[in-house]
């Protein structure tokens, strides 16, 4: 392993309160191995002490690290440079969109974790209580195969990408509905209202973006027109029932 | 302020037509939103060009002579297509979201494609040839 | 009377349960972060909710405090705990020679053990080393590491604590006679400087504690000890898997969402504000990971990362003891303002807070019991919920 280092321009968004946001560069010498939020912590640690970003886990149990990486939604701790970039190339990394930023890379998560707590998300959960939806025939199956919501881990990536959630605030989001039809209107029927609104499911409009880039397999769009399905059950069942 | 900048917003419409970085489903959304403001815009040239017959017979005979112009029966093809490609697509997202094949959604995209690329040459062919 | 006022430093594990802990006993807290919540070593845990049983043998008082903590955690914190239990899995005749002491010690200790057959260990875990000889079920659990965290700071929040969140503390305010009056502080998203002054300065800086120290000429004895970890992209296990016998190195394997991580190893740095990952830790650790789970030498490798423990007092590596220590810098130093608390683990978080929110109120005079273990936490979203300080 460890083969040659690469040379690299990493390309960070900056914005201090009360600057206009601009780029910074950072040409610095990476292993093709490493992951992105190793360069950026790098650029912390020995270039820049003001910058500031969000990362806590490193392998992609929290969701704190999730960035923009070359105009791609990516989780920065899994992501090896060498997928994102080659030697002698920029590397732009920027924060998530469709959140407020708070500083350089951090973004304020307020509003979507506001939303995760309305629809009841469950985020860590007792082997018991998560269910793998569509278990394999042998673990040795291609893990994307199968999937468990409580694999979220909240990290945005969905509402960044998502094309949908870049002209409304007031859009619930991929990961939100994806909650949303984790819980079930079996088992909460008061999301009904919640979901099937201007805002809610209906405003998804099949982009497919946020499955494409979930770091976690969860697959908000079929969760998202899985729940479709089910407010339609719901809401035909209510017109033969007597009021 | 700053913090509002990175904010969702109506007038980032333009973000809807941004393929950077996008996979099938992003261009299939791209695609649906260019075909949807291209037959809107031919559905009121439409209502103009409807218009000319209440001008009486000599207005609407100068018309048809224009309407032969391979310029013009381009522009009609790319009618066709677009009603063509915002109709499959159309049907992708109708069965997606009544459940099929939403983890196959890639594989139905450009299949639908591929149906109206074949469609569209045919169009073609015959528009140019007849 | 207005509240006393304390300025935590650092928003890790010590920093947000002991915010918790202050607040609840009617301190005005504020936390200063100069990253966001577990920028350090907190965030990076292993993530085992330790049931004691690694360190029976060798380091009672370290157990004893985890299985406590444990059962405390999980009464209330579940919302962030895989509770699934664990095994200890004994793959040669050297393990089964450390059963015996492994019985003895957890039952001293006082942690639930049970003694389960291989057939029966394989049928539970089917991707453990199918040569296991024997094993135990101990109370193990698995915990989200930023989840534990934040939902210690979004109760504290809720209870008035205030976070300063990419603001770095510059330097400690002194009173001239060497006593801590507050911080010197930087706030990062907007190049602003301000002075906060407190009734006590808490250093919960961990691994960093004696760098902040240092800047009033005093020091405490904590070796910071990375070590690394890597997760693999498949669950192989739903419990946490150890191998019986003295602690060592990737001799843990325990599953996080879709993934199992291995860990860890020990050594020394220099810098520790960028440790690298090396590459011949991660190799060591698809090997030994392999031992317990063979089916790990295979799996693709989903991310490669490294901690850096707060270990106090001498010894090397292994030797130290896990526990932790608060330390009244008027006892060691004749510094009045200032406490320090490192060393421990994230199980025995709360512990450590307890520790130090006693070792405050009685330098201040305050008589106000510890209610932590009795308080269920929130959802650890309420710290995302209201909003940090910022100047203004």
């Amino acid at each position: 392993m460890s083969p040659a280092k690469w040379n690299i321009i990493l390309k960070i968004h900056r914005q201090k309160q009360g600057e206009a946001p601009h780029f910074e560069e950072f040409p610095m010498q990476v292993d093709p191995d490493e992951y992105v939020l190793d360069a950026v912590e790098r650029v912390w640690a020995f270039m820049d002490r003001s910058l500031c970003f969000r990362h806590a886990c490193h392998h992609s149990t929290c969701g704190a690290c999730g960035m923009r990486v070359n105009d791609v939604e990516k989780l920065t701790c899994i992501t090896p440079i060498r997928e994102v970039t080659r030697d002698g190339a920029t590397l732009k990394v920027e924060p998530l969109r469709n959140f407020p930023v708070v500083s350089d890379l951090a973004v304020d998560m307020g509003t979507f974790y506001s939303r995760m707590e309305t629809v009841g998300a469950r985020a860590v959960l007792p082997v018991s209580e998560a269910e793998i939806e569509n278990p394999p025939t042998t673990w040795d199956a291609d893990e994307s195969q199968y999937i468990r919501l409580a694999d979220c881990i909240e990290c945005g990536l969905c509402i960044s990408a998502c094309p949908a959630a870049a002209t409304s605030t007031e859009y619930l989001g991929p990961a939100v509905l994806a909650g949303a039809q984790d819980q079930g209107l079996k088992r909460n029927l008061k999301l009904l209202e919640l979901v099937d609104s201007e805002d809610g499911l209906w405003r998804c409009h099949s982009a497919f973006e946020c499955t494409a880039v979930c770091p976690s397999f969860v697959d908000p769009a079929r969760r998202i027109m899985d729940l479709r399905m089910q407010v339609i059950e719901e809401r035909f069942k209510r017109l033969f029932r007597k009021p | 302020m700053e913090k509002q900048r990175n904010h969702p917003s109506p007038l980032k419409f333009w973000l809807w037509f941004n393929p950077i970085g996008r996979q099938a489903g992003g261009w299939a959304y791209i695609l649906h939103r260019i075909t949807a403001l291209g037959l809107t815009f031919y559905l009121y040239l439409h209502l103009i060009v409807l218009g000319l017959l209440a001008k009486g017979p000599d207005g609407y005979d100068q018309f048809l002579v224009l309407a032969h112009s391979p310029l013009f029966v381009f522009g009609e093809l790319l009618v066709v297509a677009a009603g063509i490609l915002h109709g499959l697509n159309g049907m992708r997202i109708a069965l997606t979201t009544l459940g099929v094949s939403v983890t196959r959604q890639k594989q139905l995209f450009f299949g639908l494609m591929a149906i109206a690329a074949i469609a569209i040459l045919v169009f073609g062919i015959r528009m140019f040839t007849v | 009377m207005s509240k006393p006022h304390a300025i935590i430093i650092g928003a890790g594990f010590t920093g947000t349960a002991t915010a918790h802990d202050l607040a609840l006993r009617g301190f005005d807290v504020t936390v200063i972060e100069r990253g966001d919540i577990c920028h350090g070593t907190s965030g990076r845990t292993h993530g085992l909710l330790h049931s004691g049983g690694r360190y029976a043998v060798k380091d009672q008082e370290s157990a004893i405090e985890c299985i406590t903590e444990n059962t405390i955690l999980r009464r209330i914190v579940p919302q962030v705990i895989e509770p699934n239990g664990g095994l200890f899995i004994a793959l040669d005749e050297s393990d089964l020679a450390y059963a015996e002491q492994f019985i003895e010690s957890c039952e001293e200790c006082h942690i639930p053990l049970e003694e389960i057959k291989p057939q029966e260990a394989l049928r539970r875990e089917p991707h453990i080393n199918p040569r296991v000889l024997t094993a135990f079920m101990i109370p193990d659990g698995t915990f989200d590491p930023l989840r534990l965290a934040l939902a210690f700071a979004g109760t504290a929040k809720r209870n008035g604590a205030k976070f300063r969140t990419y603001t770095e503390v510059k330097k400690l305010i002194t009173d001239g006679k060497g006593n801590i009056t507050g911080v010197n502080l930087l706030d990062l998203k907007s190049g602003k400087s301000a002075e906060l002054y407190a009734d006590i300065v808490v250093n919960a800086t961990g691994a960093w504690a004696g760098e902040i120290v240092e800047t009033v000429g005093v020091n405490v004895p904590v070796k910071p000890t990375p070590g690394v970890m890597v997760a693999f992209e498949q669950r192989f296990v739903q419990r946490t898997v150890n191998r019986l016998n003295k602690p060592g190195d990737g001799d843990i394997v325990l599953p996080q969402r879709r993934m199992v991580v291995v860990g860890t190893t020990s050594f020394e740095v220099d810098s520790l504000d960028y440790v690298p990952v090396l590459e011949d830790h991660v190799k060591l650790m698809i090997e030994r990971g392999a031992q317990l789970i063979p089916a790990i030498a295979g799996a693709k490798i989903r991310g490669k990362y490294m901690a850096t423990r707060p270990l106090i007092g001498g010894g090397e590596g292994r030797s130290v003891a896990r526990t932790f220590k608060c330390y009244d810098h008027k006892e060691m130093h004749n510094l009045d303002g200032l406490v320090t608390i490192t060393g421990g683990k994230a199980t025995t978080l709360r512990a450590m807070a307890e520790k130090t929110a006693d070792v405050v109120c009685t330098k201040l005079g305050i008589n106000a019991p510890c209610v932590t273990a009795e308080t269920p936490l929130l959802s650890y979203r309420q710290y995302y919920l209201q909003p940090n300080e910022d100047f203004s």
